[in-house]
């Protein structure tokens, strides 16, 4: 962080010294703006005010679908006739798009469709939105969506802004590189391109290594595969689980090094009605003990390895 | 002799002393006829060359160049969309649509070849041209890439499609937008050369001096001679007065071709090509909105901000009304296809609202909106063509036979003052 902050101080010199000796009126904040973010997010210290995986406990048994409780948004939800998810289509295994059928799949599409079976007892009426990754946090928050399940890291900022469910998926972060790259973790990243989507922890992790690679921002992570396969970037550093969907997409590729990082996945709801993070908190229990958890993982990452046991939920 | 020794003011003092005895009057008469009729014939060819030239340009080069902008810009966008409309669909490619967008990309090579065959070396217009074509090699590479990725069932896939429409709309389309307002301001310019204002400005004040001085010079002999009537300077007047009249029948009617040709040719071209890049614009639009599933989104926001400006009632094209009125009905069905489109999108039933845009009922509805459209420029290109070819009539000949006349003129005039000056011999 030392070094970091040392560049930015000589970064900063320079170009003051550049916009004295060019013009003296040029008004050096302006000048010196280009240089800053990229120092100032690297070195902003994560955000440890709280414990991400604490949810709100579910409050009694779940209530029959079709009998939400009345005034409750899960009642306003079975008015509607829909739940609206939010998620990503090109996140292979977790929600992407079927190019054989054009529907929209995965383990996070599940967490959905289980949520929609216990408020319509139909887990078809669901309404996919796809939102961008920074657009996360505000879709869930404004509304525009019930629900974001979109491999989505629960972490203190986030939760200044929306409610987390119980986490329903523990990942972390590796990397992406072709299958003859001299790379074997994060320690040799150093100076080179590294892709990850706008918006994502993936991201602003990158900016807390060491090694400093050169990082490459992209609308969605099937933008940097994109990249990655046309030799635009080095590699590619997200949850190993995106990266394994990725590799099943392109022999080439492979996924190294250990997981640096923790990314414990929750789904995001709007702070305005905490009964509906409480309702989803009790379906995934209920999910967690009759075994649907496990089957959803075996459907979808089962030719992995071995299904783990679910996350144990932690309740405030 | 001293004069020579000193010429400038040699020459005034010896075309002084001319003046004043008759042979010197005569003689300073002679020569200002002789080069005022020989710079006006050579001004009426000069004129003649200038205005053929500009209506030749204007005709095969200048507004082919700005159809061959539009055909550009429509293709990208209609190739953006057919690739769209392909990924909706789901599945493996519909044959039709594989047709279509390999249609579209052989008419963008095609009018690709034939603008950069219209644009001078290092032009702005050629390098727009040549942008593009590099950048249609990569867009062509990344859809291939999706096709194939689709065919193996890899998600992926549609990463390449979105990659290759992002460089579609944010790049390629931009430069064929610049192309054709670079096209627009050409075929203005070359309006303006057609007309060679300047020159025939020249042209009609020397037509006026020439005249002035004939008569006079007519005048002055019949005072001083006792003759009523110089024969061979008469002769002269009337061989200049044919000129003039022969100038003003083929400039007038060379303008007012042009002026049919911008009138009922270029300017409903242009506002027809307005027209089917809006139309094919937010056909694409409202495509991309699904393929993104986002609901709404800056796709759906730019088709309702440019909906006004597809204005069929334009009076720039009452030439094709018919055609106007079955592209408007069309355009009506079509927007109110799409507002169901949108609906059934915000309603959350997607699948219904992607077989209705790509079903055959929105497709036939926007088809006759292009099919008019497309129909009416062809009509409307077919009028410049005629106008332009009219216009070019009799510009050639008179850019020989004006200096010829001319020269008839000044021998009839030289003819007619030397046989008075024989009398002072």
């Amino acid at each position: 962080m030392r070094s970091s902050l040392g560049r930015a101080a000589v970064v900063l010199l320079l170009l003051t010294t550049a916009a004295c000796t060019a013009d003296d009126t040029t008004a050096r904040p302006s000048g010196s703006t280009p240089a800053q973010p990229e120092t100032s997010t690297s070195a902003a210290p994560a955000d440890t005010s709280c414990n991400p995986r604490a949810s709100l406990r579910p409050s009694g048994s779940l209530p029959e679908p079709g009998r939400m409780p009345a005034g409750s948004y899960m009642a306003e939800i079975y008015q509607r006739g829909r739940l609206v998810l939010g998620t990503s289509q090109d996140t292979l295994l977790f929600s992407s798009r079927n190019p054989f059928t054009g529907e929209i799949e995965g383990f996070d599409v599940d967490m959905g469709r289980q949520i929609a079976e216990a408020i319509f007892g139909d887990p078809d009426k669901l309404q996919i939105k796809v939102v961008a990754y920074d657009k996360r946090v505000d879709s869930a928050k404004d509304g525009t969506v019930d629900v974001v399940a979109d491999t989505m890291t629960a972490n203190c900022t986030r939760w200044n802004s929306v409610d987390f469910s119980s986490i329903y998926y523990e990942s972390g972060q590796k990397i992406l590189v072709s299958k003859d790259s001299t790379i074997k973790g994060v320690d040799d990243l150093s100076g080179k391109k590294v892709c990850a989507a706008k918006g994502s922890t993936s991201y602003d992790n990158l900016g807390k290594l060491t090694s400093r690679p050169e990082r490459v921002a992209l609308a969605s992570f099937g933008d940097c595969l994109v990249a990655f396969q046309q030799n635009e970037v080095d590699a590619i550093s997200t949850d190993d689980t995106i990266l394994i969907g990725m590799a099943a997409q392109d022999p080439y590729a492979k996924v190294v090094g250990d997981r640096y990082t923790e990314e414990p996945y929750g789904m995001a709801i709007s702070k305005d009605h905490p009964e509906f993070t409480r309702f989803v908190n009790a379906v995934l229990q209920k999910n967690r003990e009759n075994g649907t958890w496990k089957a959803t993982y075996k459907k979808w990452l089962g030719q992995f390895g071995p299904v783990p046991n679910p996350p144990v939920a932690q309740y405030r | 002799m001293t004069t020579t020794l000193t010429p400038p003011g040699g020459l005034v003092h010896r075309v002084g002393r001319l003046r004043r005895h008759s042979p010197g009057r005569l003689q300073l008469i002679l020569a200002a006829l002789v080069t005022l009729g020989l710079l006006t014939g050579l001004v009426a060819g000069l004129t003649a060359n200038a205005a053929s030239t500009g209506t030749a340009d204007l005709g095969d080069r200048e507004q082919p160049l700005l159809v061959e902008a539009e055909t550009i810009y429509t293709s990208l966008a209609d190739a953006d969309t057919t690739a769209a409309q392909a990924f909706l669909a789901g599945g493996l490619e519909p044959a039709d649509l594989t047709r279509r967008y390999d249609a579209d990309l052989a008419r963008l090579a095609t009018a690709l070849t034939s603008a950069s065959r219209r644009t001078p070396q290092e032009s702005p217009a050629a390098q727009a041209v040549e942008a593009i074509a590099a950048g249609v090699a990569k867009y062509s590479a990344l859809v291939a890439t999706a096709r194939a990725d689709n065919r193996q069932g890899l998600p992926v896939g549609a990463s390449y499609l979105s990659a290759a429409s992002t460089l579609n709309r944010e790049t390629l389309q931009v430069q064929a937008q610049a192309l054709f307002q670079i096209a627009q301001d050409e075929v203005d310019a070359g309006y303006a050369d057609a007309r060679s204002s300047w020159w025939l400005t020249l042209l009609v004040a020397l037509f006026a001096v020439l005249a002035a001085a004939l008569i006079w010079s007519q005048i002055y002999l019949s005072r001083t001679t006792h003759r009523t009537f110089n024969v061979p300077l008469l002769a002269a007047t009337a061989a200049f007065a044919l000129l003039f009249v022969g100038a003003a029948g083929v400039f007038g009617a060379q303008r007012g071709h042009l002026s049919s040709a911008d009138r009922n040719g270029s300017t409903p071209v242009s506002t027809l090509a307005e027209l089917r890049i809006v139309a094919l614009s937010q056909r694409a639009d409202e495509a991309l909105t699904l393929a993104a599933r986002g609901g709404g989104g800056d796709s759906e926001a730019h088709f309702d901000a440019v909906t006004p400006q597809a204005d069929f009632d334009d009076p720039a094209l009452d030439d094709v009304r018919t055609e106007m009125n079955s592209a408007r009905d069309g355009y009506a069905a079509y927007l109110a296809l799409h507002d169901q489109v949108r609906e059934l999108d915000d309603g959350g039933d997607y699948e219904g609202a992607v077989d209705l845009a790509v079903g055959a009922k929105s497709g036939t509805a926007f088809a006759s909106v292009t099919d008019a459209l497309d129909r009416a420029i062809t009509d409307r290109k077919a009028a410049f063509t005629s106008q332009i070819t009219s216009a070019g009539t009799g510009l050639d000949l008179l850019t020989v036979l004006g200096p010829l006349l001319a020269l008839i003129g000044c021998v009839l005039a030289a003819l007619g003052i030397r046989a008075r000056l024989e009398e002072y011999r």
